[in-house]
């Protein structure tokens, strides 16, 4: 991989990690504030509460998971070449 | 001076041990370059240590006494906004992790302050920026020395001040033989003792407090408002969104975070790290607020009964567990402080001797033999660390808010200008020196002054401000030269 192959390697993936970050904000919203009128109880403990701890952690590992397998890639660090 | 002997006996082992890894680690960097060891490690991380260094890092004392103290206070709201943390270690890794791994290398960089030094082509950015750590650093440091001693008082017995000696000269010590790599390994088992000792207090409280069962159904009788996402108005909007800031996405441009790419081996390590960093943040966040919350099981009355918050978790260290475990319950608590201490202190060491004292040196063509290296990096890390110590010695109040105003304010210096500065080729000097300088005024003075807007935290004043003053500068200011760009796009 050259130099510059790398570079839009790692943009890519910095891309993705913003747009992971996006959805986990949009399921943290949903998961919390999104289920709070909801009088469902799971283990002693509203569904917000569930969903909006435990599920956004988990949400979190599967949206990291997805990356690493699927957008991000191994490549060496030693120098790539000039990239023109 | 009289105290739990059999709960100081623990801690001493532990620290025991921090110390004898840092000897262990120097004797084994014997014939590596000095630099590169001291400061990142010789880059030779693998992703299980890199996952805790920087979870072990980024979770400080306030993570393990005072929130849990608040989540106890608040309810499950605490937690829903706590849990925003566990995007910290995949966003920095994610973002920053390859970039300035790969930059690192390509520029011989031992700092960040190397990398936004070489990317601005400018000494007066890299100075400020290194001011701006050794001060934000110094004021984080502080405040984990004074949280740690002040719990380590409250649960043994012993005075404030042994606390500070035992451990907080200790960290000194460790981070001053063992360097940065000395600091990765001890931050692992910082990491595993926070883990544990959440794990023995949740048993413990769930024990001394009838069991989960009975608590929940307790807390939902007497204190419905803990169920509720606001709080019956306790826990604001405002709070909500801020902390996704100061917490959560800002957090990447942390440079005690973004050092850590430049000190691992290769890419899958970095992707491990991803995973194992972002399970760890959130078991640790998710398990010691709810541990917090569950607390009212052994502590009936309100924080206040209790002496604020603060005191929450040690009365229930205390209450619930056994005497003769005390002892290894504090060491999750006060691992959780000596690592972050650790952490800033290499860091803020480098600032002086590298960013500074090195490059005054190189631009004067002198040269720094490996002996007088040694010796000043040694000194430095010693010397940050007894002033923190020293200042520590008489406590200032409101360590809680210190340490989020240190946060907020490194946030604000470097989150454009690392961000934009490593992907946006338009990015240039005068944008960068106007976002760091004038964001990091702005956000003080507004520190200062108490001013808000709509009553959120003065990050979201300074963060925005630094966006606009950074985008002036690169549209007013003249673009970066393009050898400097094609060095780093």
């Amino acid at each position: 991989m050259s130099d510059r192959q790398k570079f839009l390697q790692i943009r890519r993936e910095a891309a993705f990690t913003g747009l992971a970050l996006l959805a986990l904000i949009l399921f943290w919203l949903v998961a919390g504030f999104g289920t709070a009128g909801l009088d469902i109880k799971v283990m002693h403990l509203p569904l917000w509460a569930v969903l909006g701890s435990i599920g956004v952690w988990g949400a979190a590992i599967l949206l990291t998971f997805l990356l690493t397998k699927f957008v991000f890639k191994d490549m060496s660090f030693d120098d790539g070449g000039d990239r023109r | 001076m009289s105290g739990n002997l059999s709960a100081l006996l623990p801690l001493l082992i532990f620290m025991g041990v921090m110390v004898a890894i840092s000897i262990f680690v120097r004797r084994q960097a014997e014939g590596s370059s000095f630099m590169q060891h001291y400061f990142v490690g010789n880059r030779s991380l693998g992703g299980f240590v890199l996952a805790m260094t920087t979870v072990a890092t980024y979770s400080s004392v306030s993570s393990f006494v005072g929130g849990p103290g608040m989540a106890f206070k608040i309810g499950f709201g605490w937690i829903y906004m706590a849990v925003v943390q566990v995007t910290a270690i995949f966003l920095v890794l994610g973002i920053f992790g390859k970039r300035v791994a790969l930059l690192a290398r390509k520029l011989n960089a031992v700092t960040v302050v190397d990398i936004i030094r070489a990317r601005f082509q400018s000494d007066l950015l890299a100075a400020i920026a290194a001011f701006v750590i050794v001060l934000f650093f110094c004021g984080t440091m502080t405040a984990q020395f004074v949280g740690g001693a002040k719990l380590f008082s409250a649960v043994t017995g012993y005075s404030y001040e042994a606390g500070l000696i035992l451990f907080g000269l200790v960290v000194v010590i460790y981070t001053t033989i063992g360097g940065f790599r000395a600091v990765a390994i001890t931050d692992t088992c910082c990491a595993i003792m926070m883990m544990v000792g959440i794990v023995l207090l949740l048993y413990y409280v769930l024990d001394a407090g009838g069991g989960y069962v009975a608590i929940m159904q307790s807390i939902e009788t007497n204190r419905p408002e803990m169920l509720e996402p606001f709080s019956f108005g306790n826990m604001p909007w405002t709070i909500y969104f801020t902390q996704w800031l100061l917490v959560g996405i800002c957090t990447i441009a942390l440079p005690q975070s973004v050092v850590r790419g430049i000190s691992y081996k290769d890419t899958r390590g970095l992707h491990h790290a991803m995973m194992i960093g972002t399970v760890v943040v959130g078991f640790m966040n998710i398990g010691i607020n709810f541990t917090g919350i569950l607390a009212h099981g052994v502590l009936p009355l309100d924080a206040e009964a209790y002496g604020g918050v603060d005191n929450v978790i040690p009365t229930a260290i205390v209450t619930a567990m056994p005497p003769s475990l005390v002892g290894l319950a504090i060491i999750g608590p006060l691992a959780a402080s000596i690592s972050t201490i650790s952490g800033l202190l290499i860091v803020a060491s480098s600032a002086i001797v590298k960013d500074i004292y090195v490059h005054w040196k190189e631009r004067n063509r002198q040269t720094v033999d490996t002996r007088q290296l040694r010796l000043l990096s040694m000194a430095s890390t010693a010397a940050i660390g007894v002033i923190v110590f020293v200042i520590a010695l008489t406590p200032p109040s409101l360590i809680w808010l210190i340490n989020m105003f240190a946060f907020g304010g490194l946030e604000t210096a470097f989150f454009w200008t690392l961000l934009l500065g490593l992907f946006w080729k338009r990015a240039n000097r005068a944008g960068a020196l106007l976002s760091t300088v004038g964001g990091t005024i702005v956000y003080c003075s507004t520190q200062a002054a108490g001013f808000k807007i709509f009553d959120l935290h003065q990050i979201t004043i300074g963060i925005s401000c630094s966006l606009i003053l950074f985008l002036i500068g690169t549209y007013l200011g003249r673009p970066s030269d393009e050898e400097t760009l094609n060095k780093f796009f």
